[in-house]
């Protein structure tokens, strides 16, 4: 013969109780901006493995290194929209991807919720200033507007 | 006939003077008594040890006989209450699963790290408790009760078999450099309570932790460091717990 | 309770706490990471000097030519060379975590490409120093 637990599932005035809420109110969704950023440290890693470790290889590595690059060989690498948008990519997720260590650095470090609000906004308006800077470098840079005195 | 009192003697000489197949033993200590002073200090200890004596059973020979006022925590000894975790020769593991022979003629003794220290070798749990409670760590299952028992194959037994191990003796979490840096992340062995019943297939409430687990301080702090993996003296593969729980979140929204 | 407990203290990390190989990686996975950043914000203000033309420019390029500044350019390179390789184990074992059962020998091919990749980075930008002095 069974026996059977009774559990009340009405609460005293006899309405039915309804099920136990563990959410705490957040209606957010699984995963949110944390899950985003750990995802785009990795694609955004995969991608700056052929665009930052290449950059980094073709400036250093040929013979005569750095030593070769002045105006000249700016111009003439940004003459090409390849190189430019290459280096316009380069330029957004390094600084988004290392935007985002930094945060994750005072996240762990910085115990005082004050600080590290400050901390992570300065890398924030630090990181969109430089962003903004870049791309109008990247974008607009002319080399006619220099030309060569005769 | 040996009568019980002269078994007791006997252990008491084996313990208190050295006998045969005894190795001498040095024991470093970090002790802490916030009643003399706000500074921790080391003491050493020389005591002579049977090679395949637990630790913990040298800690009482030092406790017993040489300094009374040698605090720490112990209960089962014998590696299922995890009462007694501690850092020895700069590794976190439980006292009485460490044998004299494991660790050569010196021994150094630290509390575990990142929750502060009441006295000696004694920590504060609270910080990794409350993380243990963020995560819900108890069946959520609200269909109603079954006639019978819930069943379960014997499949969906296995998937969340290695997580229901874990005693709970912190050494996961005190081995983890994010946790040293921040006690709030709620660290591996949460993470492994959590995945304890996410993959079971009896429980109904795992949206509501893998919401919790995706905040802050939750599983994404996790640097793949594998401390935890090796500090556990469950063999509990932590780091893969951890993954996997970082997948569901990511399969979830994706 | 809480005015009992001690705060932490200076000397809480005397002892190195001895790791699996995953603590020092991701040590150092953190120190480079912070040298790339730093410097590519340097770096994005040192290009944008091009807006203002060759002369300005080229007096930036110009101070960069000495041996000391390449000796620091090969760190900065072994610098992005560790952070990537030891990126991609890191998102390697994130993505295929059956990957975690075997670290051991993924910890040493990371290392060993490693080594590789930088000792002919090395060997090649040390060439280029001496070939200035």
């Amino acid at each position: 013969m069974a026996t059977t637990i009774e559990r009340s599932t009405t609460s005293g005035d006899g309405a039915p109780r309804p099920p136990r809420d563990y959410t705490r109110g957040s209606e957010r969704p699984v995963g949110g901006f944390e899950l985003w950023m750990w995802l785009f440290m990795r694609i955004s890693g995969i991608v700056l493995l052929v665009l930052a470790l290449g950059h980094t290889l073709i400036m250093h590595l040929p013979s005569g290194g750095v030593d070769r690059v002045d105006f000249g060989f700016v111009a003439t690498r940004w003459a090409s929209p390849f190189w430019r948008s290459w280096d316009w990519m380069l330029l957004t997720l390094a600084l988004i991807h290392g935007i985002n260590g930094l945060r994750n650095i005072t996240l762990d470090y910085v115990r005082k919720p004050g600080t590290r609000f400050a901390a992570n906004m300065v890398f924030y308006v630090l990181g969109f200033t430089l962003f903004v800077l870049g791309t109008i470098i990247v974008v607009t840079f002319d080399p006619s507007n220099w030309p060569p005195v005769a | 006939m040996a009568t019980p009192a002269d078994v007791l003697q006997d252990s008491d000489a084996r313990r208190a003077g050295g006998a045969a197949g005894a190795v001498t033993l040095t024991l470093r200590i970090r002790r802490f008594n916030p009643e003399i002073s706000q500074d921790s200090w080391w003491d050493e200890f020389t005591v002579e040890a049977d090679p395949l004596d637990r630790l913990v059973e040298v800690l009482h020979q030092v406790k017993w006989y040489h300094d009374g006022t040698l605090s720490f925590r112990r209960s089962c000894a014998h590696g299922i209450c995890g009462s007694d975790a501690m850092l020895i020769n700069g590794r976190n593991a439980l006292a009485c699963k460490v044998l004299v022979d494991d660790v050569g003629p010196r021994v150094t003794i630290e509390p575990i790290r990142g929750l502060a220290v009441l006295k000696d070798l004694i920590v504060d749990m609270d910080p990794f408790l409350e993380g243990y409670r963020t995560v819900l760590p108890f069946l959520i299952n609200d269909s109603g009760e079954p006639d019978k028992e819930r069943l379960q194959s014997a499949e969906e037994r296995a998937r969340f078999d290695d997580t229901t191990k874990c005693i709970l003796c912190a050494a996961c979490t005190t081995s983890c450099p994010i946790f040293w840096g921040d006690e709030g992340y709620i660290g591996p062995a949460a993470i492994v309570n959590a995945h304890r019943f996410i993959f079971d297939s009896r429980d109904e409430g795992s949206r509501e932790r893998l919401k919790i687990l995706s905040e802050k301080t939750g599983v994404f702090r996790c640097r793949t460091t594998f401390n935890c993996t090796d500090a556990c003296p469950r063999g509990i593969q932590v780091t893969k717990a951890i993954q996997e729980v970082k997948r569901s979140i990511l399969f979830d929204r994706f | 309770m809480a005015s009992r407990l001690r705060k932490k203290q200076k000397d809480d990390f005397g002892t190195a706490y001895r790791g699996h190989e995953g603590q020092w990686s991701w040590m150092f996975h953190r120190i480079t990471g912070v040298a790339v950043i730093l410097f590519l914000f340097a770096h994005v203000v040192d290009t944008a000097v091009i807006g203002w033309g060759p002369e300005a420019y080229d007096r930036v390029t110009e101070a960069y030519k000495n041996p000391a500044v390449h000796v620091l350019e090969l760190g900065l390179v072994l610098a992005v060379l560790y952070h990537s390789i030891n990126g991609m184990k890191v998102t390697l074992i994130d993505f295929f975590p059956s990957l975690a059962g075997h670290i051991k020998v993924v910890g040493r091919t990371s290392a060993i490409v490693f080594v590789v990749s930088a000792a002919i980075v090395t060997g090649i930008m040390t060439k280029q120093i001496i070939d200035l002095l």
